[in-house]
């Protein structure tokens, strides 16, 4: 069977998204999705994410972990989830690690958490949304 | 004619056509045995899972309602219905949703409908486990030290932490799973802690009754699967160790414990048998003990006894040499146990990992999306229960279990080395998952020493979930991977694997995942 791998003549497509890489004769088996801009990889047992970063047009892997820290001044979801309870609201004082909002997923609580003392600066949601990651729910002013 | 009559087993078997009031792994696991015994299966869905691998997988489907579970799995009324639309003469609620509801057994019972599990008193007993307690401290069975608080207020729970003395576990009366149990280690953490656990419990049980136990301190989880039939039969089926969780969410478990001796597995089975007949048990159950030290002279304490099918029943089955599921159906269809205490053997070593929805390097938070590619490992020894596959959508509203391996050998390290390997061939791709958190623990020296408490995961964390370098041959296969649907002018001459056709969206460039998912914009 030929190469399909576009630059790499020791990558070889077996079945769709299965792959078998070539080095000095020892062969790993390689298992590739895509997703818009995302590629995930597979290989022994462990799973890569890769976004594409625009412009350059190389590819990096995913450094930071979204998580629900702090992103320029601002918490969002981690998940898909529905805001269970908010517990501060605009122009409120917060410690670090106080519980700004409650949100559920997957019948479980998912605090999300001042990352340091600051001052709230705006809620963007109400007790009951459904909320995306990724969308600003609390905006926070670092002290 | 019944043709069941010439399959052996079952053959007094009443049921004819099962309704799962269930979904994911254990469903499509029910609906094999339903299979074998020759027993019509029906299927139940939400809106969200319509195209559901458990769904296609049965014989007939019908629709429960919307997708919040407490509008269709979680629905007593719409289970019964659906059995009755379906003409299902048994229902079999797999472990989680109603199957530790007394309401569903009642309510099977009223509509003269055979529930597989058993009777619904004996489920509301073994429920509350303030009652539970008090019913194996009476039957001389051993329980860990605690106190039921009577003020059930947060006032109330919080002066019975006090008085336990920390740290202190509390956790839901009624349900298991972890789900809403909180441990406390000071008492500045506890008024929250109480708030949060009565919500998760009142979300999850639709109870919010809370219980205050002692905590004991790096104990070993082993629980024993026990059966029962309606003649007064009760067998145990040996242990199962399930030492290896997180925030009480069991991640590996295995058959034998390496802490447990002949003379301990006796004791601890004869216990078990004996709660089984205290509670007047009938069908599968597991009773949970917590086990302090090892060998001979070990201590164990019941925890608390599951009236329902269990997550792990793999692991026995392949060690007993026994199908757990296809006996359910048979004794609650009315035949009696098909084994004696005598007949039953354990026999080499099984080890299984669950495999969930879940980022480990983010707090294990849950993982929702599309699975983009999916392939299961197999081979001699391997067994992959799972309610997924290519194309399937992982949605916020259910558990995140995806699936379960077992690896079954002649020894623990060999056991050990077959669950390892089958996870290094086990791609899940488009959604974040706990398989390569399940090959550091398969690799852990601790784990392969046997050296695990409840507290393992906890106290290992950080060697668990390292930081990652990427391989540059990964980066290399990342950069250089054009899908063909896209990009065919990239690909030269079609192989002999170049005219299959790709399946589901992932070589279409389909939406992110995120926004895939309907009803969530805003």
């Amino acid at each position: 069977m030929g190469p399909v791998m576009a630059g790499d003549p020791n990558v070889t497509e077996i079945s769709p998204g299965e792959m078998l890489l070539d080095r000095d004769g020892r062969r790993t088996r390689v298992f590739v999705a895509v997703d818009g801009d995302v590629r995930w990889v597979f290989v022994d047992g462990r799973t890569y994410r890769f976004e594409e970063v625009r412009g350059g047009g190389s590819k990096r892997f995913e450094g930071v972990r979204r998580g629900s820290g702090a992103h320029g001044g601002s918490l969002s979801a981690p998940m898909p989830a529905t805001v269970l309870r908010i517990q501060t609201s605009p122009g409120a004082v917060v410690k670090k690690g106080e519980t700004l909002l409650v949100l559920e997923a997957m019948k479980m609580e998912l605090p999300l958490r001042a990352p340091q003392d600051g001052t709230i600066a705006a809620v963007h949601c109400s007790e009951g949304q459904l909320v995306q990651p990724g969308v600003s729910l609390v905006e926070f002013t670092e002290q | 004619m019944d043709f069941r009559r010439d399959q052996g087993l079952g053959t007094r078997n009443l049921i004819k056509r099962l309704l799962i009031a269930n979904r994911g792994e254990i469903a499509v696991r029910i609906i094999r045995a339903c299979r074998e015994a020759g027993i019509e299966s029906v299927a139940a869905y939400s809106d969200a899972d319509e195209r559901a691998v458990h769904v296609l997988a049965a014989d007939r489907a019908v629709h429960l309602g919307p997708a919040p579970a407490t509008d269709s799995y979680l629905s007593v009324r719409k289970i019964i219905e659906a059995a009755r639309t379906s003409g299902a003469d048994a229902i079999h609620p797999g472990y989680g949703f109603l199957s530790e509801n007394p309401a569903l057994a009642g309510a099977c019972a009223q509509a003269g409908l055979t529930f597989v599990g058993p009777p619904a008193d004996v489920i509301a007993k073994m429920g509350s486990k303030i009652g539970a307690r008090r019913l194996m401290e009476r039957a001389g069975v051993p329980v860990v030290p605690g106190v039921t608080p009577s003020d059930q207020s947060d006032a109330g729970i919080v002066s019975a932490i006090e008085s336990v003395g920390l740290p202190a576990l509390v956790k839901p009366s009624s349900g298991g799973g972890g789900k809403g149990m909180r441990a406390i280690r000071a008492l500045d953490e506890a008024w929250e802690a109480v708030a949060a656990a009565r919500r998760e419990a009142l979300a999850s049980f639709g109870d919010g009754t809370l219980y205050v136990e002692r905590l004991v301190q790096r104990p070993r989880h082993v629980e024993i699967q026990i059966f029962a039939d309606a003649e007064g039969h009760a067998v145990h089926l040996f242990e199962r160790e399930c030492s290896v969780q997180r925030r009480h969410q069991k991640i590996i478990e295995e058959s034998p414990s390496v802490a447990v001796t002949p003379a301990l597995r006796a004791r601890m089975g004869e216990a078990a048998v004996a709660a089984a007949r205290a509670a007047g048990y009938r069908n599968a159950g597991t009773v949970e003990f917590l086990l302090e030290g090892t060998g001979d002279d070990a201590g164990f304490y019941f925890l608390e006894m599951n009236t329902r099918l269990q997550v792990e029943h793999p692991v026995t089955e392949a060690v007993a040499g026994v199908d757990i599921v296809r006996a359910q159906l048979d004794v609650a269809g009315g035949a009696s146990l098909p084994w004696t205490q005598e007949t039953l053997v354990q026999r080499g070593h099984a080890i299984e990992a669950r495999v969930y929805a879940e980022d480990p390097a983010n707090d294990f938070l849950p993982q929702a999306g599309q699975i983009l590619l999916y392939r299961e490992p197999s081979g001699p020894g391997v067994r992959v229960d799972s309610g997924i596959t290519g194309g399937s959508e992982v949605t916020v509203h259910y558990d995140p279990l995806l699936a379960k391996v077992v690896a079954f050998a002649e020894s623990r390290d060999a056991a050990i080395a077959r669950a390892a390997a089958a996870l290094r061939e086990y791609p899940i791709l488009g959604i974040r998952t706990n398989v390569a958190f399940l090959g550091a623990i398969l690799a852990h020296p601790s784990f392969r020493a046997g050296e695990i408490s409840t507290a393992f995961v906890d106290e290992r964390i950080d060697e668990l979930v390292g930081a990652d370098g990427i391989p540059p041959e990964v980066e290399a296969a990342a950069r250089a991977y054009r899908p063909r649907d896209t990009t065919a002018v990239d690909v030269p001459t079609p192989g002999p694997f170049g005219h299959a056709r790709p399946e589901g969206r992932a070589y279409s460039a389909p939406p992110d995942p995120w926004t895939a998912l309907t009803g969530w914009g805003r």
